[in-house]
């Protein structure tokens, strides 16, 4: 109980200071950065959904961000709200993903990463033949850059997608999830409705990715539209999730803001080599810490909070559990 | 030869296994009995290396089991013949047993192995260059006999070999087991056919809900009122 | 007429490199159930591998193949007992997952790791004999890809010979099958798992090597090959080798025919569709072997 008041607690001060930033410090460098922290946090917690909470690995998740991206950039670009352009963008990519979903989810397992894969491949192909030009802000537009806005566009975005997780951690929704997740059959001598669950999981993470997607077009000045849809975005996603903590709330974003935190340090000397200490890491992960970064500092808690109450029993006289006496 | 104690095996969180002790002499016959899910085929897989074991012992020709894996226990001599999926269906016969000895034990001898299995099972000769998927039941049991026999092995575990059998393929396999006895060689025979288990072994042990509940030579077994009613009626 | 005829060999010369690249991750797959994401980035190291000793060492890429093939051997075997060996403890399904996110790090490790020593150039080989050619009729068949053909077929049937022929090479068929069965046979499990990944590794050194020498290699190679090969696996089915080379040549002309009617830049997607077309249809491929 103690933990999830803590939890709560410091999440709550993280509100606070994640909306109070920009009136702080309104730095572009700083904006940026929490930007940057945002967007791989939204990324992560929507690819958490499809990959932690319903466990189907999905690769093609760049899909989707792409898709968000495209959909945004053009009707905004073209002279609709910006608001309604994200919306758009988002409800866009859940429509793909129930499409695509409806037949790619009766893929098992490896067949369904692959075939992800191998779609968001065909799209990002198809995407760059369509649209081979650079998207470009213009002039006015330039003119009327406004940072903090964005900053706070991104900050929606991530606390959608944590509203999402809390809510999927707390309801039936997610329980049918988790359990389609840990054992598909047993799930459905239960009476769960497995596809729908697994469905509903690729809807809702291809959404928050699709805003994710949508905050990236209405943030970056030029692009290739291809670009949204590379297989890096699904390939970060996994990164910060898995190094995170893939499964948990605090996992995703404490992920995000390692990876962005090393990945800035290192990118000053080398650009890229960020992956080869996140590519370590993760393969550590997969092999000694399922539980990400989370469970390594939990069972660091642990261990400390251990030594800590033999301490005191030491010092109060009696030996430490376990520790025969003299 | 084998010789089991107190053995606890559990898949995951689940344990099957909660209580098992028993002794397979040389030479001897011994027949582990019990209906479905009492965790006959669950111990045999243990001791084989192919199951985590909770808890007990188990040695086998003086070296524990425990922790070993399954071609070093095969390469000592145990040898298990599973209940079903004992032979290779895409590989031909022939293939299925050259595999058989595939360990340093047995493989000098390969050829004159064969050449035995060949004349106890006359019909793997005659169509040895079929792929075993081929085979029909019966067939695909001779061959998995036989490919254990190409292992040379000390101690052969059987886990229900009349499963799905005809009666008259039945008679042949036991015979053939009886046959192999008189080589020298134990046997654990575990089954659900109580009548014919108690039948062939000399001593029996009977195993419910992961434990042992009765043991004793096979003739008394026979006479017990519990193993009648239980096993013993149709 | 002549243009169709180039194109069909053109996507024949190439198709043979897809089967070999094709060749390991089906054995690997096949034998230790695990896919190996990295594949691509071993093919790339081959590739690389070749070209320094080469550029640095004046080695014929042909001489070098087999060291190459030996050093891809050594280094499966190596990344085999780092990473893949632990993996293989688990059941089935947490194997396949945690072997594709384990595949998916080393690609991260390698491909940026290349990336640092290499640079990201583009990297071609040429040696005396690379602009010969053979014309047939009005068929240019370069004597470059023609010995990448030769070397692909001649792979693909030593690896047939091993698997039918000897004793390990049934072993390896045995495990793949049902690993079980395997070690209840007396069969060194984990060593077949070795002796599978390492060859894997070291059939995608050899494609490396036709790579380098008939096309061109940059760090960044690796996912459009894996990509390659996984659709030819998927395409192909499990347990064929004859069935796998030829799956990857009709895949070559498949995408060079379509190339001819739908331009360069949709040639990716017909791999890509074919690939989903099966994966959702026929996942146990055109010959495929069934399997447990």
């Amino acid at each position: 109980m103690r933990s999830r008041l803590a939890g709560w607690g410091l999440g709550g001060l993280a509100l606070v200071a994640a909306l109070g930033l920009p009136l702080v410090n309104s730095e572009k460098s700083v904006l940026t950065d929490a930007i940057l922290v945002y967007l791989a946090a939204a990324l992560a917690l929507s690819w958490n959904i499809i990959g932690g909470f319903a466990g189907q690995v999905s690769l093609g998740h760049a899909a989707f961000f792409g898709m968000g991206s495209l959909v945004t950039r053009f009707l905004w670009l073209d002279g609709t709200p910006i608001a309604i352009s994200l919306l758009a963008g988002a409800a866009m990519a859940g429509l793909a993903a129930f499409f695509l979903g409806y037949p790619g989810l009766r893929l098992k397992g490896i067949y369904f990463a692959i075939g992800t894969l191998a779609l968001a491949e065909a799209i990002r192909i198809t995407v760059g033949n369509v649209f081979p030009l650079v998207t470009r802000l213009p002039g006015e537009e330039l003119r009327a850059y406004d940072l903090i806005a964005r900053y706070y566009v991104f900050l929606a975005v991530v606390l959608v997608g944590v509203a999402v997780t809390v809510y999927l951690q707390h309801s039936r929704l997610g329980l049918g999830m988790m359990a389609a997740r840990e054992d598909e059959d047993a799930a459905r001598a239960i009476g769960t409705n497995v596809f729908f669950h697994k469905l509903t999981a690729f809807v809702l993470s291809a959404v928050i990715a699709g805003l994710a997607g949508g905050s990236f077009a209405f943030f970056h000045v030029s692009y290739y539209p291809s670009y949204t849809f590379s297989a890096v975005w699904t390939f970060d996603a996994l990164i910060v999730v898995f190094v995170g903590g893939i499964g948990t709330l605090a996992g995703p974003i404490l992920g995000a803001l390692f990876f962005v935190l090393v990945r800035d340090v290192v990118a000053a000397k080398f650009v890229d080599t960020h992956l080869l200490i996140f590519g370590t890491l993760f393969v550590l992960v997969v092999l000694l810490f399922p539980g990400g970064l989370l469970e390594g500092w939990h069972r660091l808690w642990g261990w400390a909070k251990t030594r800590a109450s033999s301490w005191r029993q030491e010092a109060g006289g009696q030996p430490a559990e376990g520790r025969p006496l003299g | 030869m084998l010789t089991v104690n107190s053995l606890q095996v559990a898949y995951g969180d689940i344990q099957v296994v909660w209580d098992v002790s028993f002794e397979v002499p040389e030479r001897a016959i011994v027949t582990l009995l019990g209906p479905n899910g009492a965790g006959k085929s669950t111990t045999l897989r243990a001791l084989m290396g192919l199951l985590p074991v909770k808890g007990g012992r188990a040695t086998f020709a003086g070296r524990s089991l425990i922790g070993r894996s399954t071609h070093d226990i095969v390469q000592s001599g145990l040898v298990l013949i599973p209940e079903s999926r004992a032979t290779f269906s895409t590989l031909t016969i022939l293939d299925n047993l050259y595999l058989g000895a595939s360990t340093a034990r047995a493989r000098p001898h390969r050829d004159a192995t064969l050449h035995q299995v060949f004349q106890i099972f006359p019909i793997l000769k005659e169509r040895q260059t079929q792929p075993a998927g081929t085979l029909s039941g019966g067939e695909r049991q001779m061959l998995a006999i036989g490919k254990a026999l190409m292992a040379r092995p000390d101690l052969l575990m059987l886990d229900e070999p009349s499963l799905g059998l005809a009666p008259l393929v039945i008679e042949r396999i036991f015979e053939v087991i009886e046959q192999i006895r008189q080589k020298g060689v134990s046997i654990l025979l575990v089954e659900q056919n109580a009548q014919l288990a108690l039948e062939t072994a000399e001593y029996g042990y009977i195993i419910n809900l992961g434990r042992i509940v009765r043991e004793g030579p096979t003739a008394d077994l026979m006479e017990d009122p519990l193993v009648k009613e239980a096993y013993l009626s149709f | 007429m002549d243009i169709v005829a180039q194109t069909i060999v053109s996507g024949i010369l190439i198709g043979a490199v897809y089967g070999l690249a094709a060749l390991g991750l089906s054995l690997a797959f096949g034998v230790l159930r695990v896919l190996n994401v990295a594949h691509g980035e071993l093919i790339m190291v081959g590739g690389y591998a070749t070209f320094f000793m080469f550029s640095l060492l004046g080695i014929d890429p042909f001489v070098s193949a087999v060291v190459v093939f030996a050093l891809l051997m050594l280094m499966g075997l190596v990344l085999h007992w780092l990473l893949f060996a632990h993996i293989v403890r688990s059941n089935e399904a947490s194997r396949i997952k945690n072997s594709l996110l384990i595949g998916f790090g080393l690609t991260l490790i390698l491909h940026t790791a290349a990336v640092r020593l290499f640079s990201a150039d583009n990297r071609t080989i040429f040696t005396a004999y690379s602009t010969l050619a053979w014309t047939v009729g009005s068929v240019r068949l370069p004597v470059v890809k023609l010995a990448g053909l030769a070397i692909a077929i001649l792979a693909a049937v030593m690896l047939d010979l091993f698997q039918t022929r000897t004793t390990w090479g049934k072993a390896l068929r045995a495990t793949s099958e049902d690993w079980t069965i395997a070690a209840l046979t007396g069969i060194n499990v984990q060593r077949a798992y070795l002796v599978s990944f390492a060859l894997a590794a070291g059939l995608a050194g050899l494609t490396g090597v036709l790579i380098s020498v008939g096309f061109s290699i940059n760090p960044s190679i690796g996912l459009q090959w894996t990509l390659k090969a996984l659709i030819v696996v998927v395409l192909a089915g499990l347990g064929s080798v004859r069935g796998t080379l030829l799956a990857g040549i009709l895949l070559g002309v498949a995408e060079a025919i379509s190339s001819l009617h739908l331009g360069g830049e949709y040639r990716e997607i017909v791999g890509l569709v074919i690939f989903l077309i099966f994966l959702s249809f026929r996942p146990q491929g055109l010959f495929g072997v069934a399997h447990a």
